[in-house]
């Protein structure tokens, strides 16, 4: 009654993994600190061995009642997921409401031949829920054959091959680059992480006991040289940080078009293998950051139709040329053609945005010098000013769209520029916002609601006057019931 | 209705779309009155409560002592004269043959168009305020989080026959509604 007649286990290894990485035990952290507190850690050796051994014992004891009160089948319509100990909890998914499977197999998870599968299952539009039934730690082969089951008993795609028929054919698309990783000091996401560790690391120093600070042997002040010297090194260890960080992740990235599934495999330690359906698949977007676009690289994603965790289970190419995440692109959606500029008021619109800022910013520095005698402010302004109008050209040249006879596109951006491309039938409605001063230069914003990515992407900015004819052109007859009755001929 | 454009296209910019054929009800007027009574009533609260115990010397203080009762008193002005007249203009809405169509805002006007092939789920929902002027809205939910059409402040037996025609019209229309 509790569980369908295949319920299947996860392999007792994983015991052994869990219980190494203190997978369980990690929630009781916060509860055993102030318990260790409370009795104090001072002690000798003796006494961290001892806790050390406790802990361990106890990560074992859990890692071995989270196994042993697991269990999973996958049924013909529907994949049952049991657990818990005190509260038992079984969690049913229809197979139709399965939208992908991803098996992951972490570095610890490979050494003793373990996978991790995670089953993305949506149900409803019922966001911030927990999405994902998570299989952890099955056989590799078991991993392969849950992924395949569970895909082929989906009703949604027809075309899906049984596991014994022959394999369709495979077509590589892209495939990861190793000189690539020079790209990636320029990603201010890959740049975060060893920033991220500097800063920890800073802090560690002020946490050190005073006594251990003065056992250190005395230096001299440092010359400024040495600080020179300490500041490159610092600038380097970030650089190799994130050409490190990069690696990991990325690690012979490889994308593979199998029969109507895209294939993604990735990461050096973490192998992950996510499957896209082409059929889900809406547009693509590629993002290049400012650093990215000195060198002429880019990343690209897929724009899926409910996809969890989007960010991550989309990409294309995670990081690589230009040109060839534009053939990728294309390769899935069709080109809609070049981009048209907005119009000259765009651009007036982004100066006196800038100006403002820097101007009153400026103004009050200038308050701010003439009573307290402060001028710090008022350079602030001045400087905000003079970069302001640079940066309103870079955001004005980013701004375009595009609409082809199948698909359409739009970009905006400076700090990170992104342009989607997007299919006609992508599009769930149209949103135009127009403000005063718009409404004022002719000017207006239009969002195209898409069900997958961000939810809505946006021409900034587009003359009034082109709305009705761009909305028509990019998506399905439905949107000429925006376009104005035709009485007045001229149009700008 | 819409101005001329031959005379002054320049002066009077035309709006970048056509403006749904249909006007909401006379009562709206009145909801959007009594909501701009209450918030009228906390920003003076706020604004008592500033003048009272907020020191009056010092930096920028002196300034806001004199110049907050004023934006207060212009804000009832605005709120309850002009507004809810405003926004009675400029809220508009329409159910074409294939489409849902609205226009909301009113410095900042928003026209929003969901073709009833893309529906996911229609809503009615009534307000406590809503409840006293007989009033409803119909949300139109599609799969962008985005793209959702709200008909703000019908009466109430209009917004729930809207709402169960485009529930029906959804189900006989419906495509991969994504």
């Amino acid at each position: 009654m509790t569980a369908p007649p295949s319920a299947r286990r996860t392999s007792p290894r994983i015991v052994l993994v869990h219980t190494v990485t203190f997978r369980q035990a990690r929630q009781f952290v916060p509860v055993l600190i102030p318990i260790g507190a409370a009795t104090g850690f001072g002690g000798g050796t003796g006494t961290v061995i001892a806790l050390v051994v406790a802990v361990t014992l106890f990560s074992l004891a859990a890692a071995a009642v989270t196994w042993w009160r697991f269990g999973y089948a996958d049924g013909p319509t529907a994949v049952v997921v049991t657990r818990g100990l005190l509260s038992r909890s079984v969690r049913t998914v229809p197979n139709d409401r399965i939208r992908g499977v991803e098996v992951e197999a972490p570095a610890l998870h490979r050494l003793f031949g373990l996978v991790r599968v995670r089953i993305d299952a949506a149900a409803g539009t019922a966001a911030g829920q927990e999405e994902e039934l998570v299989v952890d730690g099955v056989p590799r082969a078991e991993g392969d054959r849950l992924r395949v089951a569970v895909l082929t008993h989906r009703s949604v795609p027809p075309a899906q091959p049984d596991a014994g028929a022959p394999a369709p054919p495979e077509e590589e698309l892209s495939r990861w680059d190793n000189r690539w990783l020079f790209y990636a000091p320029l990603v201010g996401s890959y740049l975060a992480l060893p920033l991220a560790g500097i800063g920890a690391l800073f802090r560690l120093g002020e946490e050190l006991p005073d006594d251990l600070l003065d056992r250190l042997p005395d230096v001299d002040v440092p010359s400024g040289w040495v600080i020179g010297a300490v500041v490159l090194g610092m600038l380097l260890l970030v650089l190799a940080g994130a050409v490190v960080g990069a690696a990991i992740v990325n690690w012979g990235f490889r994308l593979v078009l199998r029969g109507s599934t895209l294939v993604a495999v990735r990461g050096l330690f973490t192998r992950r293998h996510t499957e896209l359906e082409l059929d889900r698949i809406r547009g693509v977007a590629v993002s290049e950051g400012l650093g990215m676009r000195l060198v002429g690289a880019a990343r690209a994603g897929a724009l899926v139709t409910g996809l969890g965790d989007a960010e991550r289970r989309g990409q294309l190419l995670p990081l690589g040329p230009r040109a060839d995440a534009w053939t990728l692109t294309h390769r899935l959606v069709d080109d809609p053609g070049p981009l048209r500029a907005h119009p000259s008021a765009a651009l007036r619109r982004r100066i006196v945005r800038a100006l403002t800022v820097g101007l009153s910013v400026s103004a009050g520095g200038a308050v701010l010098l003439t009573t307290a005698g402060r001028w710090d402010v008022l350079l602030v302004g001045i400087a905000l000013t003079v970069l302001g109008v640079p940066l309103a050209y870079g955001l004005y040249g980013a701004l375009g769209h595009a609409a082809g006879p199948h698909s359409f596109s739009v970009r905006r951006g400076w700090l990170v520029r992104e342009q989607v491309v997007l299919e006609q039938r992508a599009v769930v409605g149209w949103e135009i916002r127009q403000s005063v001063f718009q409404r004022r230069a002719g000017l207006a914003t239009v969002t195209a609601c898409v069900g997958a990515g961000s939810g809505g992407y946006a021409a900034v900015d587009m003359a009034a006057g082109d709305v009705a004819a761009f909305t028509l052109a990019a998506s399905e007859p439905w949107a000429g019931a925006l376009a104005r009755p035709r009485r007045d001929g001229a149009r700008m | 209705m819409s101005p001329s454009h031959r005379a002054a296209s320049r002066t009077a910019p035309a709006s970048p779309v056509r403006e749904p054929a249909w006007e909401l009800p006379r009562s709206a007027i009145g909801l959007w009155v009594t909501e701009s009574v209450f918030s009228t009533i906390l920003m003076w609260l706020a604004v008592g409560a500033f003048l009272l115990f907020a020191p009056s010397d010092g930096g920028p203080l002196p300034l806001l002592h004199r110049v907050l009762p004023y934006a207060a008193a212009l804000y009832a002005v605005v709120a309850m004269g002009i507004r809810p007249w405003f926004k009675h203009r400029v809220y508009r809405w329409e159910i074409t043959a294939e489409a849902a169509y609205t226009r909301t805002g009113w410095l900042t006007q928003t026209w929003t168009l969901v073709p009833i092939s893309r529906i996911q789920t229609v809503d009615v929902t009534r307000g406590v305020l809503q409840q006293m002027f007989g009033l409803a809205t119909v949300a139109v939910l599609t799969a962008s989080s985005q793209g959702t059409v709200r008909i703000w402040h019908l009466e109430h037996d209009v917004a729930q026959r809207v709402a169960d025609d485009l529930a029906h019209r959804a189900e006989q229309v419906r495509d991969q509604a994504t």
